[in-house]
């Protein structure tokens, strides 16, 4: 009270640094509550000059004082009768804190002060002591209340929320039955509140599927934080890459597929209690095939409870497979919406070929210009089907915009780099309006704040499955009634809004009433193929929630046989009891196995990782000549995977050399760098595979090593990297900036060769403020040193690693080949035309690089000769083996590999037919080779069937060890697979064999076959040991084509022409190269004596090998491969690093 | 995959719920000493929570405490139990308004007035 005659006397000032800091020693120590230094800290001193300032003030207005009397007075008067509270009589704020801060320093200094104060002149009196005291007590009572305040604002929005009133009931239901489907539309909070409800009424062990993998993500960062343990770990996410589970997670966020593959493990899913599936209505396939599981596994365990939650559509499908299960409905929060049907006049509509007309749309801008003024704020969604529509329509209402400038334009489609994607979350500022031009992305995926406006067309781009063709199909469809109402919806989310319709009310009542789930639209390869490894039965009799159909099950089932996934029988085979452990494709599996087998594993993961996730390359920016240039060097002319192959290792490179600065890189190259640090990801999660399945030797021990010294640095660079990770996730919640006017214009034109450019200028922008955080990211779960290593092996392949690799990629796609036309030499570079088995006339995807570069396709005119009208003999023809078949407009190839024709197909084909001399082959029915010479013809068949029943029996001692687990590799011996290598690289590069190659035509295939014949007529039947010499197969009559299979994949003898009577007669004399023997044989008994009669040298040559020079110790030899050094004109057995010193060596001796 | 095999070990989390305004949250502490606090006393016996919009784990949180007088569980919320010197529910407060304050009369007056406002509005 008399503090200001005390503060005169004495030097203190409040403002200077030396003296708080004294009172930081007192009040702030590292030990303290609040410690000098945090942000806490730095709030406490900001309050503390507040509430100076109040002080001040109020003291000079001295009202205090006076009300405290007055209070006096008002307590007498009232005081008998009543039970007497005991209050203090004179007020003091301090009275209403419920904190008190005393330590024993506080009160010495406080106690001691009267004569401290008079010995020292400066330092902290005690006033000074109980004024910063007060001010802490206050502050912290402040902080209390505006914690406590967000707190009781949480609770309220959570009692807001329509499903709030229904949360016993919810509860008591799931008591009660084992299966719940609670129903309710947008807004309702059953995604984040049904979870909550379970785990307070004491269920424990709750899992929540969610289709979309960010969902998982955002919705356990929410209900982490309404649960109010935002960083214990009750609730948790896990996809694909990421998890933050812990043995304390009670509530855990998951996508349906990890369900599946954790069922995949835990059949009966004991580790829940209760599963909530969300968002059934989507209908995704994992979601019905989930669906379907979890029916069986209900009956199975009557303890599970099980939650279905949908939007309000078609709730009594659910309800009634799982046996009338209760239904509770919940409404939704929407604001009114109104709705216009606007229905395009058919002078505007746009017909198959002509591009959309943006005068409908243009309207709708023009007419909310109109009609609301400016200050009102609100966005517009405008849906349309596909890339190419949003990107017309665009530059269209571009015009407007920039004309108009009330309009900021920007398109939203999964193609866009996710930069682009981010900016529909921006904020446009007063008085314009974001037009939000998207696919139906926005419909349920992604939701956008701030709309008020949606225009929708009506239309849909989905994929469709043509089993027939074995094609994906990409077409344009009327959306359903479920779908229109949706996109409505996104109106009224934030206040009544308005919806246009593009079409009649009358289409809107035709329309389909729910969208056709996946389920009947996709291949169902690898559903079917986790259905056996699930052991889940005959596919045909499992009761999905809506069947599909069983053409399309047979068809899938099909297919898996021809992978070699099943057997004849429809057992899985013991590559495809692996392959359903592998989150990809069949296909994409299949080259993993075969990469780990022949020591090519680094190479190939990087391409199935490249395989798996979206191109990195941005459609975009295809057209720039800038990153045309820039992206030259990366091209592979070998196929796609090989140019995907280079830039992940040129990213690796320039990461490893930079560290910062990949993203300039990336966007010079017109590259989505999010889809590199997928690969990253993804080629991690596959090692990691197949080193549990033993198909990799587990990690070298001393990549994790190094001194003490470099492990130390290691450690405090990694706590930096989290720190910066920590920092980051909680600054990035209030980042929304505000659009500039301009900020469409970049894109517009023609809509896709200016994003580069437009994105740069933001892209910097943003990096200049905070971390690159994806690199923060990459740092903390990889080990860059190991990654490089695994660049540098993968980086400089031989011409014969790369040939091996093309043949193992090939066989992975099989049988997705295509057969360049007769006449492409013929036709101009956009025009070649392609055929496959099932399809023909298909084209090359704009974005391979066989279409700029077809060329290398062709048969080289002097390595052919004109045999005829149709017949072109060479010994260079190549087919293209693709990974996808993709109909837009019009059939794409995509990711295609060229191989050598001949050779791969006698390497991979499951079914090779040959007439008697072996000069004429048909391979799968549909390719017909002609070789003119005999001799070579037999040849070269003969040495594809003993490589490839080696590479069967390899792989099978592979694939035998790998499923017992442990030592796996041993299996396998090195020495064994470098020879089998050596051998198909010889075989592919150097076979010249002249031949022609060509489709059967309809008619041709339908006389192909001798067809069945009597057991007289086969001579060959009852050869004896003729079984031994084919291993694995029984060369006997085949009772449909005819000829005789000599083992699964060839039938001998069975193509109907000429020759084929008089077999027995072909016997020509021949000397073994191996033996000496010397006689006539027919063609099969060649094939059998070469098959079992080993090269004299091989056996020695095998056992002489561990002593030859070149071997190493065996640690080291694991690590080493053949390096070909050009300047030495030698092939060096080296490490990579030895490589790279070698390399080196040359530099400075050349320089 | 067995991470969430079941502990029994772990005590379930006790609920504080507020009997005016049926606030309720999990609590971790009750009384006047919450852990990690140092120097700070409460200076009555609070249901009291980690702060869960702190980045740093160690900050409490008050929910509430019993009333006084009545022994009522009630949260800190100004609407619901007011501190002075000791906790008192708010029906204790308006029991015995005349014995508090003057300034903690007007300012419950004011607010009387203005949620009446908000209320016709």
């Amino acid at each position: 009270m008399d503090s200001d005659r005390r503060r005169d006397s004495r030097s203190w000032d409040w403002d200077s640094q030396q003296c708080r800091a004294q009172l930081d020693e007192i009040f702030f120590r590292k030990h303290d509550y609040i410690q000098a230094g945090s942000t806490e800290h730095r709030e406490f001193w900001a309050f503390f000059d507040r509430f100076q300032r109040f002080k001040t003030r109020r003291d000079m207005s001295g009202s205090s004082r006076k009300e405290g009397r007055e209070e006096e007075r008002d307590q007498r008067r009232s005081g008998t009768g009543k039970v007497d509270l005991g209050l203090p009589k004179e007020y003091d704020a301090r009275y209403r804190i419920n904190v008190s801060v005393c330590t024993k320093d506080v009160e010495e200094r406080l106690g001691k002060s009267e004569h401290r104060g008079r010995q020292r002149s400066s330092g902290p009196g005690s006033q000074e002591i109980s004024d910063c005291r007060l001010a802490l007590l206050h502050f912290l009572d402040f902080s209390q209340r505006q914690s406590f305040g967000k707190l009781a604002k949480l609770r309220r929005e959570q009692k807001n929320l329509p499903i709030y009133q229904y949360r016993d009931r919810i509860v008591e239901l799931v008591r009660l039955h084992s299966v719940v489907v609670v129903a309710g539309d947008t807004g309702c909070g059953k995604s984040t509140q049904v979870p909550q409800y379970l785990l307070s009424a004491g269920f424990n062990h709750v899992a929540c599927t969610q289709p979309r993998r960010i969902a998982c993500i955002s919705l356990a960062k929410r209900v982490s934080f309404e649960s109010l343990n935002q960083f214990g770990s009750k609730v948790g996410h896990q996809i694909r890459f990421e998890t933050t589970r812990t043995t304390a997670t009670k509530l855990l966020f998951l996508t349906e597929g990890l369900l599946l593959r954790q069922i995949q493990q835990d059949r009966t899913l004991a580790q829940y209690e209760v599963v909530i599936v969300d968002e059934v209505h989507e209908r995704h396939l994992h979601c019905d095939f989930l669906l379907g599981v979890l029916r069986s596994l209900v009956a199975e365990r009557s303890d599970l409870r099980l939650v279905l939650m949908s939007a309000t559509i078609n709730i009594k499908l659910f309800s009634d497979y799982f046996s009338s299960a209760p239904v509770l409905q919940v409404p939704g929060r929407l604001f009114p919406i109104q709705v216009t049907y606007q229905p395009i006049p058919p002078e505007e509509q746009a017909s198959r070929s002509e591009k959309l007309d943006p005068r409908p749309y243009l309207r709708i801008l023009q007419g909310i210009d109109q009609r609301y003024p400016p200050e009102e704020r609100g966005d517009l969604l405008l849906f349309l089907s596909g890339v190419a529509e949003i990107s017309t329509i665009q530059e269209a209402c571009q015009i407007y915009a920039t004309h108009t400038r009330r309009w900021i334009v920007l398109p939203l489609h999964s193609t866009l780099s996710l930069a682009q994607q981010d900016k529909v979350f921006d904020i446009a500022p007063p008085g314009v309006r974001k037009c939000i031009i998207s696919t139906n992305i926005a419909e349920t995926s992604v939701t956008i704040d701030g709309v008020r406006f949606v225009a929708d067309s009506g239309k849909v781009k989905e994929m469709s499955f043509d089993p027939k063709a074995k094609m994906q199909r990409l077409q344009e469809f009327w959306i359903s009634r479920a779908s229109s109402e949706q996109r409505k919806g996104r109106a009224g989310r934030t206040g009544p809004g308005v919806c246009y319709r593009l079409y009649a009310e009358s289409d809107y009542d035709a329309f389909a009433p729910y969208p056709v789930p996946e389920i009947h639209r996709v291949a169902l390869d690898s559903l079917i193929l986790q259905m056996k490894s699930m052991c889940l039965g005959d596919p045909l009799s499992f009761v999905f929630i809506d069947p599909p159909p069983a053409s399309s099950i047979q068809t899938a089932v099909t297919y898996l046989k021809e992978q070699g996934a099943l057997d004849s029988r429809g057992e899985l085979t013991s590559i495809g009891s692996l392959l359903a452990q592998l989150p990809v494709d069949v296909v994409i599996g299949k080259m993993l196995v075969l990469g780990s087998l022949f020591r090519l594993e680094e190479p190939m993961l990087t391409i199935a990782a490249a395989l798996s996730v979206q191109s990195p390359f941005l459609r975009s920016a295809q057209h720039n000549p800038d990153c045309a240039t820039a992206r030259q060097p990366l091209h592979s002319n070998q196929g796609d995977p090989f140019t995907l192959l280079n830039t992940f290792n040129a990213w690796m490179e320039m990461k490893g050399e930079r560290g910062g600065g990949s993203r300039k890189w990336c966007r010079r190259r017109g590259l989505e760098e999010q889809r590199l640090y997928e690969m990253v990801n993804l080629r991690r999660q596959f090692k990691e595979l197949l080193r549990s399945h033993g198909l990799l030797e587990s990690q070298y021990s001393t990549s994790s090593g190094g001194d003490r010294g470099q492990r130390r640095e290691r450690l405090t660079e990694r706590r930096k990297l989290h720190q910066l990770k920590r920092d980051h996730e909680q600054q990035e919640s209030t980042r929304r900036k505000v659009l500039k006017l301009e900020e469409g214009e970049f894109s517009s034109g023609s809509g896709s060769d200016t994003e580069g450019a437009g994105k740069g200028k933001n892209g910097k922008e943003r990096s200049g403020q905070n971390v690159d955080i994806q690199e923060v990211k990459f740092k903390l779960r990889h080990n860059i040193s190991e990654l490089q290593e695994a660049v540098t092996v993968s980086q400089d392949l031989s011409s014969r690693q790369q040939a091996l690799l093309k043949l193992l990629i090939c066989r992975g796609l099989y049988p997705q080949l295509a057969l360049p036309d007769e006449h492409n030499s013929t036709r101009k570079e956009s025009e070649q035309v392609f055929h496959t088995r099932n399809k023909q006339g298909v084209v090359i995807h704009p974005t391979s690089v066989f279409a700029s570069d077809p060329e290398v396709l062709q048969v080289p005119e002097s390595d052919t000769r004109e045999m005829g009208p149709d017949r072109v003999d060479s010994s260079k023809h190549q087919l293209l083996a693709f990974v996808t078949l993709l109909e837009t407009n019009k059939p794409y190839l995509t990711n295609c590999v060229r191989v050598p024709a001949l050779q791969t197909l006698l390497l991979v084909a499951n079914s090779i037919c040959s007439n008697a001399d072996c000069t004429r082959l048909v391979v799968d029915g549909w390719l017909e080779l002609e070789l003119r010479d005999p001799e070579a013809a037999l040849k070269t068949l003969s040495t594809a069937l003993t490589h490839r029943a080696e590479w069967e029996r390899l792989l099978l001692a592979q694939l035998g060890t790998s499923t017992m687990g442990g030592q796996a590799v041993q299996g396998v011996s090195r020495k064994v697979t470098e020879k089998l290598s050596e051998g198909l690289v010889r075989y592919l590069l150097y076979t010249e064999v002249s031949y022609s190659l060509r489709r059967l035509t309809a008619f041709q295939t339908q006389n192909l076959y001798i067809g069945p014949q009597s057991e007289s007529e086969l001579p060959h039947t009852n050869t004896p040991g003729l079984s031994a010499l084919f291993p694995g197969a029984e060369a006997k009559p085949d009772p449909i084509k005819g000829g005789l299979r000599v083992t699964s994949f060839f039938n001998y003898n069975c193509l109907a022409d000429s020759k084929d009577l008089y077999s027995e007669c072909l016997r020509t004399f021949w000397s073994c190269p191996n033996c000496d023997l010397y006689m006539p044989l027919t063609p099969l008994e060649r094939m059998q004596h070469e098959a079992s009669c080993r090269p004299a040298g091989e056996q020695q040559q095998t056992e002489e090998e561990p002593e030859s020079g070149k071997a190493c110790s065996s640690s080291m030899s694991s690590l080493t491969r053949v390096y070909h050094c050009d300047v030495c004109n030698e092939d060096l057995s080296l490490t990579s690093t030895e490589i790279l010193k070698h390399k080196r060596q040359h530099m400075f001796t050349t320089n | 995959m067995s991470n969430m095999e079941h502990t029994a070990s772990e005590a379930p989390l006790k609920t504080f719920s507020c009997q005016l305004c049926e606030l309720s949250s999990p609590f971790t502490y009750h009384g006047q000493k919450p852990p990690n606090t140092r120097a700070i006393v409460l200076l009555e016996e609070c249901f009291v929570t980690r702060d869960p919009f702190s980045p740093d784990r160690e900050k409490f949180l008050v929910l509430g405490s019993n009333c006084s007088l009545c022994g009522m569980r009630v949260c800190a919320g100004s609407d619901c139990s007011i501190f002075y010197t000791k906790r008192f529910c708010m029906r204790c407060v308006n029991k015995h308004l005349d014995q508090f304050p003057h300034q903690i009369q007007a300012e419950l007056a004011k607010k009387k007035q203005q949620s009446s406002r908000t209320a016709v509005s």
